[in-house]
């Protein structure tokens, strides 16, 4: 066996609060991962807790103090001192590893007494191998070291599982985002809708997504503001919209309702148009204008519609189009998500309605597309897809939902994994979000979170019992994680990447190759 | 003020049947002849003027001798290759009509090392400086765009016209037919006048930030199977004449008249395969076929017999015998609920046509081994291939009929009888 540099010994407690004593001269951190053998098996166990320990009673330690600070002339030393005062570790036993063949258990019995533990090495992670439809996350983290073992998550079975990032503003988001929409970018495993409010996913001025060697094939970038060579104009035409896309977005009083369904029913696509351009019918003469100045109204904030001096429909925001501009937009990145390509969508121009309505239209489309192809059980010939969307509560929140209904974000939330598709929901709130729906979101990729009811909803609907993490989710450092999941043996700390780091790597592994191009 | 005239997929060579081949020829020459009586200082052609890079005789023939017309009326005609007319050797009728000096070619490359860097055209008579990239076969031209050099031809001024060939992602529409396409950012901005081909629907957009008028004129007539449809449907089809001095004063779109048509659009849903071949022979009575191209789109999913027992052949000779200069039909989407065919996709056409066999094999209930399974698929595909066999140009009807028969029968060890 080989030989551990042993930093403790197992000395009391009980299941989920084992206690170990620390080795003088070692420093056992919060968090760290552990590992006790016994035989052919390892026991990982994680560190969620250090106090004090002392074979001396308090009011010694008290009156050595006083000497000590008060000056007396006396020497004031403790006889032995590492035998008598040291740091007593709290652990909870995470995985039993068979040695033989890596496969991993759930820890039932404890640990032998007195049994020594020592950090986890690289060898001991071996068994976290990579499947083979997988993406990075990150480096497995023992406290604040680093390890150098990389973590994979599956897929197919995590996108379409949904994946919650809740986190507060600096804790690295957008890092994490970008980190795993970079690795999504390698193969067409995972088709993705990105609404960008805040345009920093692509890279517009900085690094971003099209620096991935294969941006070209599989990266698609939809903005309104001066695309780049290569990018996509974001025009969207009214003619898109359908009544149902307001649901859960937008909340309209029942003869508001009525009157866009009549208008939807008499006018076909163009009722926005008409609505705006208070085109009349026989069959409207039972609206009131109120009414009707009031959609007006709303269509103008939310969608940024107005209607000028010679009745035309012009918008602010230069998005929506109700003559012939982006009349396939919507179903191009249908389109394009179904071939497994990630298509962000630059919304920062938009208000909060228009950005969630533009996204109900394309993920209510693929939603739809793969009902169908599970009835003709295409599904498994499909890539996988996942919305990611930011500020979740503005559609899975409890009061929105309570007072405006359901919505497709809530519906894929709820019935997505049976159709391969899935959310990527990234809050500050989880706390808002209903437990129903946070439980059927099987991943989370926890980052630091200083708001104790946050942390607390979180843990509450974490795949694994993380109820003794609470001070380490607090004390998580910017890049940080741990990843809770059904696809995952334990609850696993990450490091995750600097963005621009990976970028330099791959630049360093991807040599440019010029050809001269023949054009005719 | 000037003028010019943009024209795009004229397709000649397109047509196989004699009465539709006059009607091609007649449209093409009568757009040029437009072109000059209203005296349009220059043309521009956004590609697939010809069906393929080296059409028959009788196709180069009229176009060389029409062509020759407007170059010794001195009005210059602008071109780039289209996906159809490209010949990466540079041997499409179209090198021979550049050499001749009947056509200019667009696309003068200075450099292609790292970047494809564009030398500008500039037309004498007007100034207006004129460049274009070619069109390639599945949207392979992407590639030229992405290495374009942009900044140089943005940098330049005066009034400038971009001529491509290639579909825009922005600019599709609900007709617009599945085809590669490209984000509108990969042309330059700052060009007055963006000339595209290759869509066969007539479009014009404005309104992009940094680009000025987007426009296709669509084909001439026709120049795929799935225009007959759009131009039965009384789609205007014709060319552009723009007018303009410094920027665009005036497009003014020229509709070219075009053969009558008769479209019958006939669902037999759910229907019995004897209930649709009657209310289909009712409606084909129904209708005057004299002088009109004939399009019928026949769909929907029989609920009892077979598509084969409504012989559409035989309704396409009825409707030729009472004077139609032609029948169109189109069954792609008519099945049967007792027999249909599961569509199936490939990398190209040949593992597309194995593929849907191999798909629908099995459906076939024949104790014969060699008509079934792997081997079935084989044998279909090489029918297929022999089945596909054209008529040679000096070869009589009936010697071409005793070909492919002696051809099929052979393939498939039959006696003759």
């Amino acid at each position: 066996m080989e030989k551990l540099d042993i930093v403790g010994q197992i000395v009391g407690g009980q299941v989920g609060q084992i206690a170990i004593r620390e080795k003088g001269g070692k420093q056992i951190e919060l968090g760290d991962l552990l590992v006790s053998k016994e035989g052919n098996s390892t026991l990982i166990l994680q560190v969620f807790d250090l106090v004090y320990g002392s074979q001396i009673p308090r009011g010694t330690h008290e009156l050595m103090s006083g000497i000590n600070l008060e000056k007396v002339p006396y020497d004031a030393e403790i006889f032995e001192p590492d035998l008598r005062n040291y740091v007593l570790a709290f652990v909870k036993a995470l995985a039993k590893i068979d040695s033989k063949d890596s496969s991993v258990a759930i820890p039932k019995v404890l640990p032998p007494f007195f049994s020594e533990v020592a950090l986890v090495t690289e060898e001991d992670l071996k068994f976290l191998s990579r499947g083979d439809d997988s993406f990075y996350v990150g480096k497995i983290r023992s406290g604040s070291k680093i390890i150098d073992v990389p973590v994979w998550l599956p897929s197919r079975d995590v996108f379409s599982h949904h994946i919650l990032i809740p986190a507060t503003t600096g804790r690295g988001k957008s890092n994490l985002v970008k980190t795993i929409l970079w690795h999504v970018l390698n193969e067409k495993n995972v088709g993705a809708l990105v609404l960008d409010p805040h345009d920093e996913y692509y890279g517009r001025k900085e690094k971003g997504l099209k620096d991935h060697p294969k941006a070209k094939e599989n990266l698609v970038y939809y903005t309104p503001n001066n695309p780049q060579a290569g990018a996509n104009f974001l025009v969207v035409n009214l003619h898109s919209i359908r009544p149902e896309h307001f649901n859960g977005i937008v909340t309209f009083s029942d003869p508001q309702e009525g009157a866009i369904r009549t208008y939807h029913k008499v006018f076909g696509d163009d009722w926005i148009s008409a609505i705006l351009q208070e085109r009349t019918h026989p069959n409207l003469e039972d609206f009131s204008k109120n009414t009707l100045a009031v959609l007006r109204r709303v269509f103008r904030l939310t969608l940024g519609l107005d209607v000028d001096s010679d009745g035309e429909i012009i918008c602010y925001n230069r998005i929506f189009d109700a003559g012939s501009k982006g009349v396939k937009t919507t179903d191009q990145i249908v389109k394009d998500i179904e071939s497994g390509k990630v298509v962000v969508l630059d919304t920062s121009r938009l208000a909060d309605e228009a950005e969630l309505i533009i996204g109900s239209i394309i993920a209510g489309k693929v939603f739809e597309r793969y009902q169908n192809h599970k009835a003709a059980g295409e599904l498994e010939d499909k890539p996988v897809v996942t919305v990611v969307i930011e500020e979740a509560p503005r559609v899975l929140g409890e009061d929105v939902l309570k007072n405006e209904g359901n919505n497709i974000f809530s519906r894929i939330a709820k019935e997505g994994r049976k159709f391969q598709v899935g959310l990527t929901a990234i809050t500050q709130l989880s706390s808002v979000i209903p437990k129903t729906i946070l439980a059927n979101i099987n991943t989370k990729i926890i980052l630091g979170n200083e708001m104790q009811q946050e942390r607390s909803a979180v843990i509450a609907s974490a795949s694994q019992d993380l109820s003794s993490d609470d001070r380490n989710i607090a004390s998580l450092d910017k890049g940080e994680a741990i990843i809770s999941s059904i696809f995952v043996p334990f609850a696993i700390p990450i490091k995750i990447p600097l963005f621009d780091e990976l970028i330099n790597n791959s630049k360093n592994e991807t040599p440019k190759t010029k050809a001269k191009t023949k054009v005719f | 003020m000037y003028t010019f005239a943009h024209i795009s997929d004229c397709h000649l060579g397109f047509q196989k049947q004699e009465k539709l081949q006059k009607i091609e020829q007649d449209i093409f020459e009568n757009a040029l002849d437009l072109c000059l009586k209203k005296k349009v200082n220059f043309i521009l052609i956004s590609g697939d003027l010809f069906h393929n890079s080296l059409p028959d005789m009788r196709v180069t023939r009229y176009a060389f001798r029409k062509f020759k017309e407007l170059y010794e009326q001195n009005i210059p005609i602008y071109v780039v290759y289209g996906s159809h007319d490209y010949s990466p050797v540079s041997n499409s009728v179209i090198d021979l009509l550049t050499d001749v000096g009947y056509l200019k070619k667009a696309t003068i490359v200075k450099d292609s090392e790292n970047k494809i860097c564009l030398d500008f055209l500039e037309d004498s008579a007007t100034g207006a400086k004129i460049v274009g990239l070619p069109g390639r076969t599945v949207g392979l031209e992407k590639k030229y765009y992405e290495i374009l050099d942009r900044e140089s031809l943005e940098a330049e001024d005066g009034f400038k016209i971009f001529l491509f060939h290639g579909g825009i992602d922005e600019l599709k529409s609900k007709a617009t037919p599945e085809m590669d396409s490209m984000p509108l950012s990969l042309l330059p901005r700052s060009f007055d006048y963006y000339a595209g081909g290759h869509v066969h629907a007539k479009s014009i957009e404005n309104g992009y930030d940094g680009y000025g008028t987007i426009a296709y004129p669509g084909t001439l007539f026709i120049g795929h199977h799935s225009d007959w449809e759009i131009s039965t449907k009384r789609t205007q089809r014709g060319f552009f004449i723009v007018s303009f001095d410094k920027k665009i004063e005036n497009i003014e779109f020229v509709s070219l008249q075009k053969a009558e048509f008769e479209f019958i659009d006939f669902n037999a849903d759910g229907m019995s395969a004897s209930k649709a071949r009657s209310e289909l022979e009712k409606q084909v009575e129904n209708i005057d076929p004299k002088e009109k191209i004939v399009f019928i789109k026949i769909r929907g999913e029989l609920s009892s017999g077979k598509t084969s027992e409504i012989d559409l052949g035989k309704i396409g000779e009825h409707l030729r015998n009472q004077g139609a200069i032609d029948v169109k039909i189109n069954q792609r989407q008519f099945s049967s609920k007792e027999y249909s065919i599961t569509p199936a996709r490939g990398s190209d056409r040949d593992e597309t046509i194995k593929n849907i066999f191999s798909e629908n094999i099995g459906q076939v209930k024949i104790k014969q081994p060699e008509l079934v399974g792997q081997e079935g698929v084989a044998l279909a595909q090489k029918l297929l291939h022999k089945l596909k066999q054209p008529k040679s140009l000096d070869e009589k009807i009936s010697d071409y009929q005793k070909r492919i028969e002696d051809d099929v029968n052979q393939l498939l060890e039959l006696d003759e009888k």
